[in-house]
């Protein structure tokens, strides 16, 4: 499990989703610094929604002799109607609000990909696997 | 071909509810959504199953039009949901076909996307490079050449005039990313996609309870033991409880609302504790190997007792709401009870069946779902609104008219009708023609999309009327 890697991944991925969002409500050349600057917050939030949610049910599952095919097909079904069960809510409270919107669409999307990139299986490039059958 | 069809589709779900409310759009949603499934799964409906829920879905999809209720548009997702879950796997119960349906509505695309990986690895490899590549491509220089915009803008006051006035205006984002959130629908349903473990386990379930290995005879006797006396008791209990009620019921003046009120609400409160638990109870002693034992007789008479006395109980209420209804005229609280009662009913027989066809939990929990979901489409029928109004001003003894002014628009007619041809107290009235007026004049500035059957009413009532009411 590379969880730095997915942290950032899923970080870029939320703020891309937040701020196209949000941008097509209101766009300014000023807010372009917000833009990179709000990666560092960003990237707390997803770390600590992966550290809290994902990471521990592929930890406890694997020490319970589940691979992560099996723990994706048993418990992201259940993650994802839960995530997107609160997302719909968060978004129905604020009275959709653009700001809302854009926070609990990219909480949503990142955190499936997330899921996918914890269990998506690690390409091996062509030439290193040349390299490494020679 | 199936990236066309999508693209039409989202294309299509972006002209329908972009800035719009619901209306004629959800029903022609409804049709899209069918061809959708029907181009990507054509077999799959052949299945009687899946005709039948095909069926459902169009007519919620016509009631959203015609009755435009809460309850219709409610019918008319779950009716999607189930009719999903189904084109996946007909043969499941409902309740993993719902499960299977909100699955796929929410996350199919990402399934299917991992799923693409596991199986056809090879082939994928190449595309997901070219993918990432091309966001390389796109993303980085973007980002570059942004972050450089915003630095050479306080360098040169002309430059900086230059990118001030760049107008993207005219490119309607929102639009756009609307059509993506219809993308991401259409794509997910396209190809519907199954939990595995809560399928298999499903399908591998019949409704027979079978015999466990460990069939203690010693410890089955202490079990029948304490079931016959806890049973018994019960059962006296409920028959003295049942006698003062019936007593109750001959003594009470029904002119009197809050005592009534209170009669229906306390007999509903005690019905739900005493349903409930006597199926738990009912289950807990009839889980398992009980069901074989030779000497069970008396235990499942007693429990059959226990039914046939809740039923009792069920007709009471019911006996207790009619008289309130008769008095005092429908609300929705009126009408929940009878349908709590309805579904209490149908529980009991169930659990009646469960005992004397020795059948499992899940049979119960299977026809269950069932039923709720027929009584929802039935429901979803009836004009609620509608109906409650021209029932309490036709048959009511006493009419609360502030209750029906406070309903939604959907009585709105039906009320201006009843004031043209009663006099009304003067604030009444006036809500009355206010909230007439507000309904013509929102149904007057609604777009095709969010057209109605009151549309096409309103119409025919105006060149009727040979007045200007229905457009002011």
């Amino acid at each position: 499990m590379n969880i730095l890697s997915n942290i950032g991944k899923s970080s870029l991925l939320a703020m891309s989703i937040f701020w196209v969002i949000n941008l097509t409500y209101d766009f300014n050349w000023d807010y372009i610094p917000f833009v990179f600057l709000s990666l560092i917050p960003i990237y707390f939030c997803c770390a600590i929604v992966i550290l809290l949610t994902i990471c521990p049910i592929f930890w406890f599952s694997v020490s319970e002799g589940f691979n992560r095919q099996q723990i994706f097909k048993t418990y992201f079904p259940i993650y994802a109607i839960i995530i997107f069960g609160l997302c719909s809510y968060g978004i129905y409270k604020t009275k959709t609000d653009a700001f809302a919107i854009s926070f609990f669409v990219s909480a949503y999307i990142s955190t499936l990909h997330s899921w996918m990139w914890f269990v998506k299986p690690k390409k091996v490039n062509q030439n290193e696997q040349t390299t490494l059958c020679k | 071909m199936k990236h066309l069809t999508i693209i039409i589709a989202s294309i299509l779900f972006s002209t329908l509810f972009y800035n719009q409310k619901i209306g004629l759009n959800l029903s022609i949603f409804s049709i899209i959504s069918i061809l959708i499934l029907l181009v990507s799964n054509t077999q799959k409906f052949r299945n009687k199953t899946t005709i039948i829920y095909t069926l459902i879905y169009l007519l919620t999809a016509a009631l959203v039009f015609i009755q435009h209720t809460s309850l219709s548009i409610l019918a008319n997702v779950l009716a999607l949901i189930t009719l999903v879950g189904s084109v996946r796997e007909s043969k499941s119960s409902i309740y993993v076909q719902w499960y299977n349906g909100i699955y796929t509505s929410i996350a199919g695309y990402i399934h299917r996307n991992l799923y693409k990986i596991d199986n056809e690895e090879k082939e994928t490899s190449k595309k997901d490079i070219d993918v990432l590549h091309l966001a390389k491509l796109v993303g980085i220089p973007l980002m570059f050449i942004t972050v450089f915009i915003v630095l050479y803008r306080n360098g040169n006051p002309i430059f900086s005039d230059l990118i001030s006035k760049i107008d993207f205006s005219f490119i309607n984002l929102k639009w756009i990313l609307f059509t993506v959130l219809g993308y991401y629908l259409f794509s997910n349903i396209f190809s519907p996609v199954q939990v595995d473990f809560a399928t298999n386990k499903d399908l591998q379930t019949g409704n027979i309870l079978q015999q466990s290995e460990t069939f203690s005879t010693e410890i089955l006797v202490k079990e029948k033991q304490l079931g016959t006396i806890l049973l018994l008791l019960l059962n006296i209990l409920i028959v003295f409880y049942l006698t003062t009620d019936i007593i109750s019921l001959n003594t009470i003046k029904w002119t009197e609302a809050p005592m009534l009120s209170s009669q229906v609400h306390n007999g509903i409160n005690a019905l739900i504790a005493s349903i409930l638990i006597a199926i738990v109870i009912i289950l807990y002693f009839f889980r398992g190997n009980l069901n074989f034992y030779e000497n069970n007789k008396t235990l499942k008479n007693l429990a059959f007792t226990w039914i046939i006395l809740n039923t009792i109980l069920v007709i009471l209420i019911a006996a207790k709401n009619y008289n309130y209804i008769t008095a005092f005229g429908l609300t929705y609280k009126r009408i929940g009870v009878n349908v709590y009662l309805f579904l209490t009913l149908i529980g009991l027989i169930t659990t009646f069946l469960k005992v004397s066809k020795v059948k499992n939990l899940w049979f119960l929990f299977r026809i269950n779902t069932q039923t709720a979901f027929v009584l929802l489409m039935i429901l979803s029928v009836v004009n609620w609104d509608n109906s409650i109004t021209k029932y309490n001003i036709n048959h009511a003894q006493s009419l609360d008219l502030n209750y029906l002014i406070n309903l939604s628009d959907n009585n709105a007619v039906l009320l201006n009708e009843y004031r043209k041809s009663n006099n009304l107290g003067s604030n009444q009235s006036n809500r009355i023609i206010t909230k007439h007026r507000n309904f013509v004049y929102k149904l007057n500035s609604r777009n095709w999309q969010e057209y109605t059957y009151s549309n096409f009413e309103l119409k025919s009532l105006a060149n009727t009327s040979r007045n200007n009411e229905y457009f002011k």
